[in-house]
């Protein structure tokens, strides 16, 4: 993801913040050469309106700094330490510490956390893709079935962990992207810009672009199923089509259009398990915490959390979270599968691009065209190629072992064969029966009356 | 017209339907007259029958009928309701699958010198002659009789050829002497790859130590599998001379190999891990193994839910000429099944971040009738050396294990030992070689069998992998991560890490759908019962009950009665054979008693359906019997209403 400018200054503070803990910590110093380019790059603009914004009294708090704990019970009498962060409810008490047995993890997870509260001060209204940068600036190039992408085929829209994401027929109704022939020509090629020295180096480890491939109407979660791409590296995704169908009813639980579950969707695009997990969470946490999870969408009438207003909201969303985990909230129960899935099947091979002869020229008419500005021969850009291997695809389906009539009509077998009749000999069974009741009650009667005379 | 409307409607409906009383008079009528005119078969067949076996047994065939269609409906029933169950219990909840990872190279090359260093020797030199060229200090190429002397066993057991033509004259490289070889020559690599220069073929010679004269020659088209393949089998014999113990020791403890641990949102530590020693690829470890009794499980999908580890690969510590790779090697699979890994496992790379996402499908086949595989492997013959579920593999593994025992003397090194034998080294068994390439020949060729004894398991558990790689550490978090990591390695280990030490791999659940395959008999013998129970009725609206009413009357009886027919015939033809010889005249009326007016033939058991039916009844008869029942013959409404003499009649009997 990038940077704001609106939340800019707070970013460098929350740097300098890290640094001091990691110095902390390890005692190396690594401010010379960790965070230079950082300052180099981030010119705040003095746009009145942004302006305002950004001093809306936000500071960052030092209450949550990482700690190093050293556990002695550990048997092996080797010391064993861990470095976590100590989070507390509203009144200080009943604090727990997060840790973790790598202070790599730890740095992780508290970068992320504050990161969070940075960015929830950033007002929603705000169209973000205004201030994110242009699909030219991160594609470069876009073939379809040997033809370029015309402008108007993506849609952007902005991710909460990878930034802007452009998504690639996302309607699925176009007539421009039904794909008429399987093979590698005929797919989707991209050049991809995976530029590296504008990345939070404390937020993702990883370089290189994620790709996602996914039903129309579906909100992709890129950080469960997307697919990495190597900078440097053409990659070559071919994909064929699952779909499963789902009977539902007594057979198992699943919904056709998310309209009879009881979670109230936040995206707004089809019902997928996830979306309906996410939501789930986010309507709970903001019942229980008051306030909303900065990577989720939010609730009509909610705010993101942010420590300033909700200085609770570490302590109360981390055991949330673990009780979500666990189980122990219902949101599994509430949210069922979804009836018809399409699963995309994914299998890629890998080659070096540019090659070493070509990288050159590659570069010079990029360069020129693109307006793309690598001095260096690092690896930051990808190809990837989008492909169906078949145009078939394999359908799942659930079917009942035993449906009704089959019941039915293997009852009457059954009866047929031992005893020859149908359902009418069953009820001169009962006429028998009824007759018999009356006769023995008449009996009974009579026999009472001679007694009696 | 007094009467109110309401009553009148009542009254009329009295007039046209007029409520009688049950179809029979007393119980026994009743039960008679339901038997008579019921169309369930069994029932009428306990009325007509005459006499009392006859009667019973269709009173027995009639109750097991009964019997038999509750039990039927039952159980389709059952089948019914928990088919419409069994799909629900697949929850969202996944068991996450067991994850062994093994560093590449199996044992640290710096503990390993003891035992390694004269190989080592022999190989440079090796290398040396063959391409003149020289690693480390020992650039003085040494003569024929400097080789000799080091008095090294490795070249005197298998030595190294070089090839001149595709003649069987070879340069041995330890003497430098050529000499013609006589016996079988085995290609392992693809013949069409070598058929350029001879000169490059090179291959080493494995003679039966009892009969010298029996010699197979294994060549290569490449040098460096030859000398690869050359190391491996010296390898193997100083590594089965080694205690598991000291092997232990010797390759990677799992603070080496694990540097961060994260699963589902959580730290781990190396205590989530178990080690297992491969022989091969030295101490592995496994994530999830279950030996503690609890399986960890994910609640979402997605890579934060999964398995996140740093791995160190230390690169410098590597064996040269054992490895080439770099990197780690795992593999998913399930807490009872044994890792394979030098057969299906994944390998990683080193400065990358790997990610692997998992598809879960669960199959299972019908056994015996339906297909030929095994559930529990206990019925297969073969012992299982793995202390693991029963696989393929493992039974292939543990037949060609015992093959090798049986004919060689001494186990394969790469394998389990089974009870009693121990691993083959060339000091004890000097013949192992020749006879373990000789068999597993065979074994490729299936001429040992084990292709045919061992059987499919039935059921199995798989993960889909897809991989997908990015660049790791990105180049602006590169610096404080491998700081970081470096002080986390502590104190252990001075130097700083670098990135091509390190591989980060996740492993996740891309999505947590399961797939169930599995098989289903397309007949169990409840629907075929019914489908044949569904014909019979449809074609000819008949029953079991009819089968035996059929059997009983076309079979049973009309062949009592042609049976009776000839007994009397060779009687009357016998009586009157006899009264010839005496000369006495018949008695009157013999001939009009035959069939049914014979009193000799109405015993209790003989009458048949149609005679039952034409026979005028019985005239000794005490009580008029009362008619078959009709329905306009019943006059119960006055029988009900004030005589009911039949109570009395009944008590009469």
């Amino acid at each position: 993801p990038c940077r704001f400018e609106l939340v800019s200054e707070h970013l460098v503070q929350l740097d300098h913040m890290a640094e001091e803990s990691i110095a902390f910590l390890y005692g190396i110093n690594t401010s010379a050469s960790l965070f230079h380019m950082n300052e180099k790059n981030i010119h705040v603009r003095d746009l009145s309106s942004v302006g305002n914004l950004s001093r809306s009294g936000f500071k960052l708090s030092q209450n949550f700094s990482l700690l190093r704990m050293s556990d002695h019970n550990n048997r092996s009498g080797k010391k064993h330490s861990s470095v976590g962060f100590r989070l507390c409810n509203a009144t200080g008490g009943n604090c727990f510490y997060k840790t973790y047995s790598s202070g790599m993890d730890a740095i992780l997870e508290w970068y992320r956390f504050h990161y969070m509260n940075i960015m929830s001060q950033l007002p929603v209204i705000i169209n973000i893709s205004d201030h994110e940068e242009q699909i030219e600036d991160m594609v470069y190039s876009c073939q379809y079935d040997g033809e370029p992408c015309r402008p108007s085929d993506y849609v952007h829209f902005h991710h909460p962990v990878f930034g802007s994401c452009y998504t690639f027929n996302s309607k699925g109704t176009d007539p421009f992207w039904t794909a008429t022939k399987p093979g590698i020509p005929y797919g989707l090629s991209l050049i991809l810009r995976a530029e590296q020295k504008d990345h939070i180096p404390l937020l993702s480890t990883v370089a290189g672009v994620k790709v996602m491939i996914h039903n129309h109407n579906q909100t992709p979660f890129l950080e469960h199923e997307g697919f990495d791409i190597r900078p440097g590296i053409a990659t070559t995704i071919g994909i064929q089509q699952d779909e499963v169908n789902r009977l539902g009813g007594n057979y198992g639980k699943c919904t056709t259009n998310g309209n009879d579950v009881n979670v109230k969707l936040l995206y707004n695009n089809s019902y997928t398990l996830q979306a309906c997990l996410h939501s789930c969470f986010q309507h709970i946490m903001v019942r229980k915490c008051g306030c909303g999870y900065y990577y989720y969408p939010l609730p009509p009438g909610a705010e993101y959390c942010n420590y300033n207003k909700q200085p609770a909201w570490g302590h109360c969303f981390y055991q949330l979270y673990n009780r979500l985990r666990n189980h122990h909230l219902n949101c599994f129960d509430q949210c069922p599968k979804p009836c018809r899935e399409s699963l995309y099947k994914v299998s890629a091979g890998t080659a070096k691009w540019p090659s070493a002869k070509s990288q050159d020229w590659i570069r010079q008419a990029l360069r020129h065209q693109n307006g793309y500005n690598s001095t260096s021969n690092r690896n930051d850009i990808a190809k990837v190629t989008i492909f169906y291997q078949q145009l078939n695809y394999q359908s799942v389906n659930e079917s009942p072992l035993l449906s009704e009539n089959l019941l039915l009509s293997s009852m009457g077998s059954q009866w047929s064969l031992w005893f020859g009749s149908s359902v009418l000999s069953v009820v001169e069974m009962f006429e028998l029966l009824i007759d018999t009741l009356v006769l023995s009650l008449l009996f009974c009667y009579q026999r009472f009356r001679s007694k009696k005379t | 017209a007094a009467m109110a409307p309401g009553k009148k409607i009542t009254a009329r409906i009295k007039r046209t339907l007029p409520v009688k009383g049950p179809q029979a008079p007393t119980l026994s009528e009743l039960m008679r007259w339901y038997c008579l005119n019921t169309n369930t078969h069994g029932c009428r067949r306990i009325v007509v029958s005459r006499g009392r076996l006859r009667r019973f047994l269709w009173i027995l065939l009639t109750l097991s009928a009964v019997g038999l269609i509750l039990w039927q409906c039952a159980e389709l029933l059952m089948n019914y309701y928990s088919a419409s169950v069994s799909v629900t219990v697949q929850f969202q909840k996944l068991p996450f699958p067991a994850v062994t990872i093994c560093n590449i190279n199996p044992y640290k090359y710096s503990s390993m010198k003891d035992y390694l260093s004269e190989l080592d020797k022999e190989t440079k030199k090796a290398l040396e002659t063959f391409y003149g060229f020289s690693e480390g200090k020992s650039k003085v190429r040494r003569s024929v009789d400097e080789w000799s002397s080091t008095g090294s066993d490795f070249f005197k057991q298998i030595p190294l050829l070089k090839f001149e033509d595709l003649s069987k004259t070879v340069t041995d490289l330890r003497s430098g002497q050529k000499r013609k070889i006589e016996g079988s020559v085995f290609h392992k690599d693809s013949s069409i790859v070598n058929s350029g220069d001879s000169n490059d073929i090179i291959g080493f010679q494995l003679c039966d130590a009892n009969n010298s004269s029996e010699c197979a020659l294994y060549t290569f088209s490449s040098g460096v599998n030859a000398i690869q393949e050359w190391y491996k089998l010296h390898y193997m014999n100083i590594m089965a001379q080694i205690p598991l113990e000291t092997k232990e020791k010797l390759s990677y403890s799992a603070d080496d190999l694990l540097l961060t641990c994260f699963f589902d949102g959580l730290s781990c530590d190396k205590r989530h891990f178990t080690r297992f020693h491969h022989p091969l690829h030295g101490n592995c470890y496994t994530f999830n193994s279950g030996e503690n009794g609890t399986i960890l499980s994910t609640s979402t999908g997605g890579s934060e839910y999964g398995l996140q580890v740093v791995l160190y690969i230390d690169e410098a510590d590597y064996n040269p000429f054992l490895v080439t790779s770099t990197g780690a090697k795992i593999i998913v699979h399930d807490q009872n099944e044994y890792p394979f890994i030098e057969d299906i496992g994944t390998e990683i790379e080193t400065a990358a971040a790997t990610s692997i996402g998992m598809h879960f499908t669960r199959s299972r086949k019908l056994s015996k009738p339906y297909s030929d595989c095994t559930e529990t492997g206990a019925d297969i013959p073969v012992e299982n050396l793995y202390n693991k579920s029963y696989s393929l593999q493992i039974c292939l593994h543990s037949c060609f294990q015992k093959a090798m025992v049986d004919s060689c003397g001494c186990a394969q090194y790469a394998q389990p030992l089974p009870a009693g034998a121990e691993y083959c080294n060339y000091n004890k068994n000097p013949n192992w070689m020749y006879c373990y390439y000789r068999l597993h020949e065979k074994f490729v060729k299936e001429q040992l069998g084990c292709q045919q004894i061992c059987k499919d398991a039935c059921s199995f558990k798989e993960w889909a992998l897809t991989t997908s790689i990015a660049q790791w550490p990105s180049t602006v978090s590169e610096d404080w991560m491998l700081r970081v990591l470096s002080w986390d390695k502590g104190q252990k280990i001075n130097k700083k890490l670098n990135k091509t030490d390190l591989a980060n791999l996740m492993v996740f659940y891309k999505d947590l759908n399961e797939r169930f395959i599995s098989e289903n008999p397309a007949n169990t013998l409840v629907i075929l019962l019914s489908n044949f129970g569904g014909q019979l009725g449809l074609w000819m609206s008949c029953s079991v009950v009819c089968v035996i009413e059929i059997v009983e009357v076309f079979f049973i009886d009309s062949l009592s009665i042609v049976m009776r027919r000839q007994w009397q015939k060779a009687k009357k033809w016998w009586n009157d054979r006899k009264r010839d010889q005496v000369g006495k005249s018949p008695q009157a009326g013999d001939l009009e008693r035959q069939g049914h007016d014979n009193p000799v033939c109405i015993d209790e058991d003989l009458p048949t359906f149609n005679t039952a039916l034409r026979l005028p009844l019985p005239q000794d008869n005490p009580l008029p019997r009362t008619p078959p029942p009709n329905y306009s013959t019943l006059r119960l409404e006055t029988a009900f209403t004030e005589q009911l003499p039949d109570t009395l009649e009944v008590g009469q009997h």
